[in-house]
């Protein structure tokens, strides 16, 4: 168990070893393990190992810390270094590794298949990295992954997101990724003054990290992301959230590989109507229900309910004239009785389409 | 840099009965600009995404260069994409952005410095890449996720519709830049658009798609000029080609072709070429390009048998030319292109003359062009 882990769960605050190149930061070069440094940012580092190539530095995000817990620090991240340099290989450090995130993701499978949401166990808490708060990202892959994944997968995630992130195998080509909140910190500090910044910053994370991943490393994926949590207490809570708003965005938002719950509660609700119920309800509603087998009316539609009901905007999206856009509205409306430009019946036709997808695909 | 070739590619997606891509055959050439186009749906980024290897294929055969890539992941591919729904990595700044690829690649420090800043001088960004992606215009980020795959100096580009997401001004002037580009960089671009204004001004080859089908694999002149269907036809070219439906018959040794408010002399190398395929007396469609109606006096005097008489319901003069929407030729409106300069107006009746040499005549039952095939 390394030192900085144990830290984390004591201090009670956001830790994270990074390694940056020592020509970056000539400064720092020869100080040994356990130097302390206050960063102008206003966290503390800690010195775990230089040399002429590279220095990894432990960052304490945490302010007020006193000086006893100042040295405290200090003496066990150097004793933590020497440990580890005197004793474990670096190549069973790693299996060891994977072998506690393929621990905890079995819980974690076994937790979910049969309903339980309990707190993570001590022994499978990967030495108390998972107290505090992270950013959970779920992927699925289309293909299947080789044994080699899991070391490939948590190299690429740590180059990207230049932080320490967590990566857990869960079934088959599902993975869960846990990531230090501080990659939407500037948005944390703001979020008083804008309620959906950071839901706005963690799908533009999930957007670039959907698009690394595709180009770089496994091709077409789904990427689900949740809200902070604390693992320890809600990873599966939070795995079966993601899980299922892979599923509807699967079915609901086809041709889209980014999904996150906050934009799926309509959908939600209407996944959970039984089969027969939603299928009398498209008849009655509409009087038919082959006015979507059209996928022109079905991607009109979807566009337009996107960018709320703006005729001019939905023209421009769909590369059509604003009179042609206009003549298809005329045209719904002659078939089912609803014209989309007016409130009541648009919301009863989103509710209708809805609920064709589902039933189509279900 | 590397050609890729095609060879007899399907695309089907579990579940369903029908192809969304159907038995492409295409040989891109090394440095060539290939443009596919169609409408939505028509299976033109699907297949973007089978070369880019975000798509599995179902059937068939995929060549990069010499190797087949069938099972090789996108990464391994030597290609670099932009997309039109391209997200720049929101953490990092320009620099890091474009770095990345090499990055990971393991290139060398100074490599990568060289390359991050000699795309960034050709794409105009170099005082931008201290910047975050929240900092920057549209059209920035659009040059900056171009600076990402240049920067790679992959075999390949593929582009699907990265221009979709900027106004009209700036898509204009990054067509240009694009063009340029790739001209410089002297490497093989697969781009795909639904305009057909990209398509004709950026494409060495244009290959035109509806329903999962190559329609034509042509340069923008032979397509403009030798459409072989309808469908290409009527997708190139803006205003689109007019369609007048009608019967071709043997009048006093000539062959007319005749519909509402028609009645004009086929010339004679086309009229051999119908009379041999057998086609006097039956009904075609006529396809007629809004710049060969004419209405200037010197072509009505020399062209008197192919007169028609029309009524110009709309006329828009956008300055250097002027368009009229025109009834009474044939059943459905038609459009004539004329010289902005013109005197015609809304509400008057006006005389032109078809230029029945530039005229296609399409099979009423396959759609096909008589003369191309």
């Amino acid at each position: 168990m390394s030192g900085w882990e144990q830290l984390q769960r004591i201090l009670d605050c956001s830790i994270n070893a990074v390694e940056v190149p020592t020509s970056d930061h000539p400064e720092l070069a020869g100080l040994g393990p356990g130097t302390l440094i206050d960063h102008v940012d206003g966290y503390l580092q800690v010195i775990i190992q230089s040399d002429n190539r590279n220095i990894r530095v432990l960052q304490v995000h945490r302010d007020n810390l006193t000086e006893t817990e100042r040295q405290l620090i200090s003496w066990s991240v150097a004793r933590s270094s020497h440990i580890t340099t005197k004793g474990v290989s670096k190549q069973d450090a790693k299996s060891e590794a994977e072998r506690n995130a393929r621990a905890l993701g079995d819980w974690i499978v076994r937790q979910s298949a049969s309903g339980l949401t309990e707190s993570i166990p001590d022994e499978i808490a990967l030495d108390g990295r998972l107290y505090a708060e992270m950013i959970p990202f779920l992927l699925e892959t289309e293909q299947a992954t080789e044994a080699a994944a899991f070391g490939e997968l948590q190299k690429l995630l740590v180059s990207f997101l230049d932080e320490e992130v967590i990566v857990i195998p869960l079934k088959g080509q599902e993975w869960l990724v846990l990531a230090p909140v501080s990659l939407v910190r500037d948005t944390l500090e703001e979020r008083d003054e804008q309620a959906d910044a950071l839901e706005e910053s963690l799908e533009s994370i999930g957007s670039g990290l959907y698009e690394m991943l595709a180009s770089e490393w496994i091709g077409e994926c789904h990427l689900a992301v949740g809200r902070p949590m604390k693992p320890v207490k809600s990873v599966v809570m939070s795995v079966i959230q993601l899980q299922e708003t892979i599923e509807l965005g699967r079915v609901f938002q086809v041709g889209s590989n980014i999904h996150v719950p906050w934009n799926m509660h309509l959908e939600r609700l209407l996944a959970s109507i039984p089969e027969q119920v939603r299928l009398r309800y498209v008849e009655q509603a509409l009087g038919r229900s082959d006015v979507f087998m059209e996928t022109e009316t079905m991607s009109t539609l979807d566009t337009f309910f996107a960018l709320d009901c703006n005729v001019s905007e939905t023209a421009k999206k769909l590369y059509i004239h604003r009179n042609t856009l206009l003549y298809r509205l005329d045209k719904l409306k002659q078939e089912t009785g609803l014209d989309v430009r007016v409130f009541r019946d648009a919301v009863l036709m989103k509710i209708i389409l809805l609920l064709y997808k589902v039933t189509k695909r279900a | 840099m590397a050609g890729v070739r095609l060879e007899h590619v399907f695309k089907k997606y579990p579940g369903t009965d029908i192809a969304s891509v159907k038995d492409i055959n295409l040989d891109i050439k090394d440095k060539e600009f290939l443009v596919l186009v169609g409408p939505s749906g028509c299976g033109k980024s699907t297949t973007l995404r089978m070369i880019a290897g975000l798509e599995e294929i179902s059937e068939g055969k995929l060549f990069i260069g010499d190797r087949l890539v069938n099972d090789v992941a996108p990464k391994d591919r030597d290609i670099a994409m932009v997309f039109q729904s391209y997200a720049l990595y929101p953490h990092m700044n320009v620099y890091q952005n474009m770095a990345f690829g090499l990055k990971l690649r393991k290139f060398k420090k100074a490599d990568i410095d060289k390359r991050v800043r000699e795309a960034a001088k050709i794409l105009d960004i170099e005082h931008l890449l201290d910047r975050k992606p929240k900092a920057l215009s549209g059209g920035q980020r659009q040059r900056v996720a171009l600076g990402r795959a240049i920067v790679r100096e992959p075999q390949v580009f593929l582009m699907d519709e990265p221009l979709s997401n900027l106004d009209a001004k700036l898509r204009g002037q990054m067509r240009a830049e694009i063009s340029k580009l790739a001209k410089r960089l002297e490497t093989t671009v697969i781009y795909v658009t639904h305009d057909q204004v990209e398509a004709m001004t950026m494409g060495d080859r244009i290959v035109v798609m509806k329903d999962g089908i190559i329609q034509q694999a042509a340069s923008p002149e032979e397509l403009y000029n030798h459409p072989v269907n309808i469908f290409v036809a009527g997708f190139i070219g803006a205003p689109s080609m007019n369609f007048i439906s009608g019967t071709l018959s043997e009048q006093g040794g000539e062959l007319r072709f005749k519909t509402t408010g028609v009645d004009v002399v086929v010339p004679e190398g086309k009229a051999k070429t119908l009379r041999d395929k057998g086609y006097v007396g039956k009904e075609v469609i006529i396809g007629v390009r809004p710049e060969d109606l004419h209405e200037e006096p010197v072509f009505l005097e020399a062209s008197s048998n192919t007169i028609v008489n029309a009524h110009v319901d709309v006329a828009e003069n956008l300055g250097h030319e002027m368009l009229l929407y025109l009834n009474g030729i044939g059943t459905d409106a038609v459009t004539a292109r004329v010289d902005g300069r013109s005197t015609l107006r809304e509400g008057t009746n006006v005389k032109l003359a078809i230029d029945m040499n530039k005229v296609h005549v399409f099979d009423k039952a396959t759609e096909q062009n008589v003369f191309e095939h």
